[in-house]
């Protein structure tokens, strides 16, 4: 003998079967989440393959470049790609927005590009239908589709008093529903399940794809506690339904933006635009990236003759060129990253109150959790930044090197007196070689779960709040 | 938890009932014995679905007590419903279900298992078409739905039936033909509680009635060995209460 509380789940399962609304609403549910997954992950394959093998063809392309002089090399640049994680085919995170590939040269830091985002034109903006989309925003709302007449329908049709006469407590009515929304709920998250075992495949640890499911399961969870719950309240399924809708609007669509609002309020940042011209006015005064300061030029100068006793710059074994576009790329990073610290610790702080709001909507707590453990958060793009800009800085000072020790002094300053000249002043294309070969890596697996236990605190928070609510209804009632 | 013939079944003993600092049933007192027939008759707003919801476990007692086979309904609720059977004014069984899937269903929450045979000999039994039998409800007329009720309280066994205004907008012969299922009832041991504005259907029916007013009981007639209570006379003493 079934047990009352499954015998409720799968009347309700036959109930929806008979009902064609509901088998639509759940069919439409299910090709969303194959759909969201099947095209977010081969757009991610693709874009993975596309990136690596861009990477290797910019560093190719670099270091088959002909004899130059060494500065041109510094401004011809680089390219630096990151490639997606794994986890990204679920879940692309701010990646969408920031971009994943950066332009490297001298004398300046440029910003991530290429974001999907940013590819999209004006009207198909945010057009990404991505697993995680789907699951955190058009799931709960088809979970009210389904389940908000659940309960209220039993009391609205008055079947309710039968059922509780047969001896079934509300306590175990209330359950049996939730189960059968709960398997409607997995149902949903199926498609992401094999999208994340598919993940492994390709090389992401089993802890960090658990959890990523983990949190999803413990969302899909409270959505169907709080559809169960405020149905079981409601005498009407109409009230029931538009105190759903409700509160999907708060907590999906309004919270997520009083959070960010809230937290560009709380930490003020400059606009970029006002950034850009605060760095190019500190810029210039230290020469730009070409120059030094008179001041620091003749102590520099005086410097070096002293220490290779010489009376001429001309006279030295190095060429101060070099020297100085090396002084002044050490001096204008200084800058440059101090301006980039500065930025991204306004995001990180703006970032991190935004993610305080995970206690007050259960959407930003699995926006967390899945961005942490997919490697796709903010703290993740700022690594990235900040590898890129080591990358760009090596690359830059190793060229400078090149230049104040494998070009003479003379011939760089009159390599534009005729063509013979200009030859002179270049160097071998075997110098190029200075360039490391970029690969960015996901953090560890420890470290990804280490982040998200406070995002997965947030929704087993939800579920003894609801658990709680569920006690004192059961009481009331 | 056997059911005696000497001990009242269902019993009010000074019940009241206030509802939002408003008095519903004031000080009731009644029993009703094993395989009686019982209606509590009255006007709209009278008390009667009060009454009913207290003994179903519904409502708790301000004062005085509900009992069924001797214990408070308040305290045993979940206890209690397994003998009773409770047939609301409008039966609202499943519409998206037929009538022995409703009642393999309802069955099974109860705890029960019958086999198919078993059903359609209660189906039977309360004159339900067998070609409706695998109809979904959705299709089916109050007295139909009502007639599966029955049928699935007949499987229960529930010795104890409680129904609320069991034959309102029913068509004549849908009212006789219910009565004469509720006198199997009572002739085969069950004791039945019926809440009621039909004076002729509770004279037909019912060993004693007794008459509830502003929450409060103002008449009663009993059955005489043979035959039924007079109509006339309730019918009489309802139109006296009603007006008065």
């Amino acid at each position: 003998m079934k047990s009352s509380v499954l015998m409720i789940a799968m009347d309700e399962w036959r109930y929806w079967f008979r009902s064609k609304l509901v088998v639509t609403m759940m069919v439409v549910a299910l090709v969303l989440a194959v759909a969201s997954v099947i095209t977010t992950g081969l757009s991610l394959s693709h874009e993975s393959h596309e990136r690596s093998e861009l990477q290797n063809k910019a560093e190719q392309a670099f270091e088959s470049q002909p004899d130059r002089h060494p500065h041109r090399m510094v401004h011809y640049g680089h390219y630096v790609f990151r490639t997606p994680a794994p986890l990204s085919t679920i879940d692309p995170g701010i990646d969408s927005y920031t971009g994943t590939s950066i332009f490297l040269e001298g004398h300046q830091q440029n910003t991530a590009m290429f974001s999907e985002q940013g590819k999209s034109s004006g009207l198909t903006r945010f057009s990404q239908l991505t697993p995680a989309f789907v699951m955190q925003i058009i799931v709960p709302l088809l979970l009210i589709l389904i389940g908000y007449s659940m309960v209220s329908r039993e009391r609205e049709n008055g079947t309710l008093t039968f059922i509780i006469i047969q001896g079934v407590s509300l306590n175990k009515l209330m359950f049996g529903k939730f189960i059968a929304l709960l398997m409607a709920g997995f149902v949903a998250l199926l498609p992401l399940i094999i999208g994340s075992a598919v993940a492994v495949t390709q090389g992401e640890a089993l802890s960090v794809v658990l959890s990523f499911i983990l949190a999803h399961g413990l969302y899909v969870v409270i959505w169907c506690a709080l559809v169960v719950f405020v149905s079981t309240l409601n005498t009407k399924n109409s009230s029931s339904f538009s105190i759903l809708v409700t509160l999907w609007i708060v907590l999906c669509i309004v919270a997520p933006r009083i959070a960010a609002s809230t937290a560009s309020s709380m930490v003020a940042s400059p606009s970029k635009l006002e950034a850009d011209f605060e760095v190019i006015r500190e810029a210039q005064a230290l020469g730009g990236g070409h120059n030094v300061s008179s001041a620091d030029l003749s102590k520099l100068k005086a410097n070096l003759m002293a220490q290779y006793d010489v009376d001429d710059e001309g006279d030295l074994p190095v060429n101060i060129r070099g020297i100085v576009a090396s002084k002044s790329e050490a001096d204008l990073t200084k800058v440059l990253n101090r301006f980039a610290e500065k930025r991204m610790s306004e995001e990180l702080s703006q970032a991190q109150i935004a993610r305080q709001f995970g206690w007050l909507t259960p959407v930003l707590s699995l926006r967390t959790a899945s961005m942490m453990l997919a490697g796709t958060n903010l703290e993740t793009h700022h690594r990235f930044l900040r590898e890129a800009e080591i990358l760009r800085y090596d690359f830059v000072q190793s060229l400078n090197k090149v230049h104040a020790e494998k070009l003479s002094y003379n011939d760089d300053v009159n390599r534009y007196k005729n063509s013979d000249a200009n030859n002179k002043a270049k160097v071998t294309s075997k110098n190029w070689e200075v360039l490391e070969s970029f690969s960015f890596t996901p953090d560890t697996a420890t470290a990804r779960l280490m982040k998200s236990i406070e995002p997965l605190m947030q929704l087993f928070a939800w579920i003894l709040v609801l658990l709680i609510l569920a006690y004192k209804t059961r009481k009331v009632m | 938890m056997s059911i005696s013939s000497s001990n009242p079944v269902i019993s009010a003993e000074s019940l009241s009932v206030v509802l939002n600092n408003k008095k519903i049933l004031t000080d009731l007192n009644f029993n009703v014995k094993s395989g009686e027939v019982f209606a509590l008759l009255g006007g709209n707003g009278a008390g009667k679905s009060t009454t009913l919801k207290t003994f179903l476990g519904m409502i708790t007692p301000t004062s005085g007590s509900a009992k069924i086979l001797n214990l408070p309904v308040d305290q045993h609720a979940t206890e209690l419903r397994q003998k009773i059977a409770y047939l609301p004014e409008s039966v609202m069984l499943y519409a998206h279900l037929t009538a022995r899937e409703n009642i393999k269903y309802f069955l099974s929450l109860a705890g029960i298992n019958k086999r198919d045979d078993e059903i359609n000999h209660a189906l039977e039994k309360v004159s339900l078409q067998p070609k409706a039998w695998d109809e979904r409800l959705s299709q089916y007329s109050k007295g139909m739905r009502q007639k599966t009720a029955i049928a699935l309280s007949i499987l229960r066994q529930a010795p104890i039936f409680f129904l609320d205004e069991p034959t309102s907008g029913l068509d004549p012969i849908a009212i006789d033909e219910f009565n004469q299922l509720v006198s199997q009832l009572a002739s085969s041991g069950a004791t039945i509680m019926m809440v009621t504005h039909d004076v002729y259907g509770a004279c037909q029916v019912a060993n004693h009635i007794s008459l509830l007013r502003d929450g409060q009981l103002v008449g009663n007639f009993s059955s005489p060995e043979q035959g039924h209570i007079n109509t006339e006379e309730v019918h009489a003493a309802f139109a006296a209460r009603s007006l008065a």
